[in-house]
């Protein structure tokens, strides 16, 4: 649903406090065999470098639900990527970190992680084991002081004892183990299999309705969603891993106009708000320049990775500031073109018609992962 | 064992004699409180905020001499650091009064004061497991019953969320029982205060939000649609002994503290929506059944004046309401409590949250914390105590003290003690 826009010229060069946090370390490629290399319906085969370490995924799942590894013990991975709200938060736009403070993106669903070649919003990430330590140390994050802590804050721990050195070779905890261990949970996280890969790949032609048959044709054709969310003959990651403007980056950063908040007050009672009238009450919000911060080329100012729309239909809110709530509203959005960037539309209109963008929504929700639908159940 | 008979004699007086018998002491108080404040407090413990760039910047217990004929009257006399912000809340004594139990919203400690010499609280004993061994998060309300504290947390380690429940502890500090907040016949989760009314065997809770929202800054919380969805927007009314909700009401908008009237003939409660800024009375109909009724606005609710902390007067028959974001306190006539009638009003600075009410409702005492990612910012985020005397008609300040002055943190919840005999305490 996005279209590659080039940008003009430079804006004075900003990074963000977690481009600052990157972590410089090299790190061999751990990744190796061990698991079974099944896939389910509709994603490609895991490459070797891709592919969890069967031995180390228990260890990372609890690294990842592990509260203690925030700097006050109350933050886990999982308390932003929550298994039962599509392994983001649903209950947020933007993630809340270390003593509520607040970050400038939504967080990131990590189905499929495993493919991802770049992470985070604005990839500036290349390797899911060096990436753990970026929201680790992040003051905004977890907020850990060093890489020694958290190294020996788990060694401290007596449930630990013994794991890492079960599953690498008598190594024990430290920057390379923890990051591997939680990699190699993270590339389980695989979610395909949907009433969609069924039908087209399982080729049950009953797996889909007439409506969301049609939602796929629009998907593929007028909407040019498939441009950017890309099907291949084989499988199908909804992502080309690229990044794109949509006129949100800009409208947050410089969008001109006074602003006006439609607040829920309890449930079917809005008011209107002001922006101005919340000032006292605001924190500045973090400015954020998109891939710009990684590339520092002017064309990547608020540009922002495909993300893959797998399980799309539990992964709300969407963009990555999440700042539309349900997916009639980004398709209403892409619809008019995005929003404005630079003085002009940052996309073009597609005119779609009311039942086409119902099917496409219709759709959407035909790429949920049964198991994962089960998980977010629960949550209300 | 003698701690416990002498806790449950002291609840069979209440529930016999009912509440309106004490004549002395705060009016918010469990009324399975015993060794009461005759008359006048010596003290006030202000459970404050550490602040980054304030102090020490850690959690703790301000002690201030609130005795008018001390020579440190107004002054802060004691203060200790409980070490590191863990976004502390609220306060409640044990049953015998000796121990104040003070929570902390984000990482969950509970710290248990010992106040034999209230001038000098000090730290017994520190929980640590609150979260792993109930899995909730966010101990609120600390309320006492015979032998034991009962917690009502505010969300869940699982998500964050506003699902959440009570934990019961003894005296001890050992957890008894757990009991989440039910989800069916209209029930939504949601936690925030406990009130007892021991006479009918009643317990009433209210309900607010989970961790991603009271840890987050409000100004993001309220341009984001998917966060203001997540308030509570009920009230259950439970049988107090068996722990079994009677009946779920639907009180929208977030409803916060609760205050039963502490006359014995009374069968009402009443409480404030913090988003909705009205006031909602809970009683019972000529059935005897409990209803929920909107009984009047709090300011203009088109302005979102975020009522918070409300204390009500001994004989029922007055109500103060503290409005967050306007900085403003205001007096209802209860006397109809069917239809609560604003009296008198008083801006009290950029923002005011806490208020505490002494029994005689001569003195009043305020403070300025909300949340620490709630309070105003920059020059609007004053941090002060205000003890004022109450005529009946206006509020004349007697004190002040400034927090960030006096390099303390954030002002938020307050307990009055006295000097007491040790053998009041169980000594």
């Amino acid at each position: 649903m996005r279209r590659k826009r080039r940008l003009p010229l430079a804006v004075p060069i900003c990074t963000s406090v977690l481009t600052i946090l990157l972590v410089g370390h090299i790190w061999p490629n751990s990744a190796s065999g061990g698991a079974d290399d099944a896939v389910p319906l509709g994603l490609p085969p895991l490459e070797a470098h891709q592919r969890p370490v069967k031995a180390q995924v228990e260890l990372g799942r609890k690294l990842f639900f592990d509260r203690r590894l925030a700097f006050n013990n109350t933050n886990s991975c999982a308390m932003c990527h929550i298994e039962s709200q599509g392994l983001t938060s649903n209950q947020s736009a933007r993630a809340i970190g270390m003593e509520g403070r607040s970050l400038s993106r939504n967080a990131p669903a990590l189905y499929n992680v495993a493919y991802q070649d770049t992470l985070f919003h604005d990839g500036r990430e290349s390797d899911l084991a060096q990436q753990a330590w970026a929201p680790l140390l992040s003051p905004l994050e977890m907020a850990n002081p060093s890489i020694g802590h958290v190294v020996d804050k788990i060694r401290s721990f007596e449930d630990y004892r013994g794991l890492f050195e079960a599953v690498f070779d008598g190594h024990g905890p430290s920057m390379q183990t923890i990051g591997d261990a939680l990699a190699s949970y993270q590339r389980t996280l695989l979610s395909g299999n949907s009433r969609f890969d069924k039908w087209y790949y399982g080729k049950q032609d009953d797996a889909l309705n007439a409506d969301e048959k049609a939602g796929f044709e629009v998907f593929m054709g007028k909407g040019q969603c498939a441009t950017c969310h890309t099907v291949g003959e084989k499988s199908a990651l909804f992502t080309d891993h690229k990044f794109y403007v949509t006129g949100i980056g800009y409208y947050n950063a410089i969008g001109a106009g006074s602003r006006v908040a439609k607040v829920e007050l309890a449930p079917g009672y809005f008011i209107d708000m002001k922006y101005e009238d919340m000032k006292s009450f605001s924190a500045p919000r973090i400015n954020d320049i998109g891939r710009f911060a990684v590339t520092l080329d002017a064309k990547d100012r608020w540009a922002y990775k495909t993300p893959s729309l797998r399980n799309i239909e539990l992964t709300y809110p969407y963009m990555h500031d999440g700042s539309l709530s349900t997916l009639e509203d980004v398709v209403a959005f892409y619809d008019k073109g995005g929003l404005e960037h630079d003085g002009e539309r940052a996309l073009q209109p597609l005119h779609l018609a009311e039942k086409e963008k119902a099917d496409l929504v219709a759709f959407l929700r035909t790429l949920t992962t049964a198991e994962d639908q089960a998980k977010h159940e629960g949550y209300r | 064992m003698k701690k416990l008979l002498k806790s449950t004699v002291c609840m069979l007086a209440m529930v016999a004699a009912g509440p309106a018998v004490t004549l002395a002491d705060e009016t918010c108080n469990s009324p399975f409180t015993s060794a009461l404040i005759k008359g006048q407090e010596d003290f006030l413990h202000v459970w404050t905020l550490g602040e980054v760039g304030v102090g020490d910047e850690s959690d703790k217990l301000v002690t201030i001499d609130v005795q008018p004929n001390s020579p440190t009257y107004g002054k802060v006399v004691h203060s200790v650091s409980v070490g590191g912000r863990g976004e502390a809340h609220h306060t409640g004594f044990t049953d015998d009064r000796r121990f104040l139990w003070a929570g902390r919203l984000d990482d969950n400690k509970i710290f248990v004061f010992d106040l034999i010499d209230p001038s000098k609280p000090k730290v017994v004993k520190t929980i640590t497991d609150f979260v792993d061994k109930t899995g909730f998060v966010g101990p609120h309300t600390f309320y006492a019953t015979p032998g034991r504290m009962m917690i009502q947390a505010l969300s869940n380690k699982d998500t964050h969320d506003g699902q959440t429940g009570i934990a019961v502890y003894n005296n001890s500090g050992e957890l008894v029982s757990v009991h989440k907040m039910p989800l069916e016949n209209g029930g939504d989760g949601y936690g925030y205060d406990i009130g007892i009314n021991p006479a009918m065997n009643v317990m009433l809770t209210s309900s607010f939000t989970g961790w991603t929202n009271y840890m987050m800054d409000m100004g993001q919380m309220v341009k984001d649609p998917d966060a203001m969805k997540k308030f509570g927007k009920s009230m259950i009314m439970w049988d107090y002994k068996s722990m079994k909700p009677i009946k779920t009401m639907e009180v929208p908008g977030a409803p916060l503290e609760i205050r039963w009237s502490l006359k014995p003939e009374d069968n009402w409660a009443i409480t404030a929506t913090a988003l909705t800024s009205k006031l909602w009375l809970v009683k019972q109909d000529e059935k005897g059944e409990w209803q929920a009724k909107d009984v009047g606005t709090i300011g203009d609710p088109s302005k979102i004046p975020l009522p918070v902390d409300i204390s009500i007067s001994a004989d029922a028959k007055g109500l103060w309401v503290n409005t967050f974001l306007d900085g403003t306190t205001r007096y209802y006539d209860l006397t109809n409590p069917e239809a609560p009638k604003e009296v008198y009003s008083k801006k009290m600075g950029s923002q005011v949250n806490m208020v505490s009410l002494s029994f005689d409702g001569k003195r009043v005492y305020f403070t300025t914390s909300l949340l620490a990612n709630w309070d105003k910012k920059g020059e609007d985020n004053e941090q002060w105590l205000k003890a004022y005397d109450w005529d009946g008609k206006q509020l004349v300040e007697k004190f002040s003290v400034d927090f960030h002055a006096e390099k303390l943190g954030r002002a938020h919840h307050m307990k009055f003690s006295a000097k007491t005999k040790a053998a009041a305490l169980g000594e």
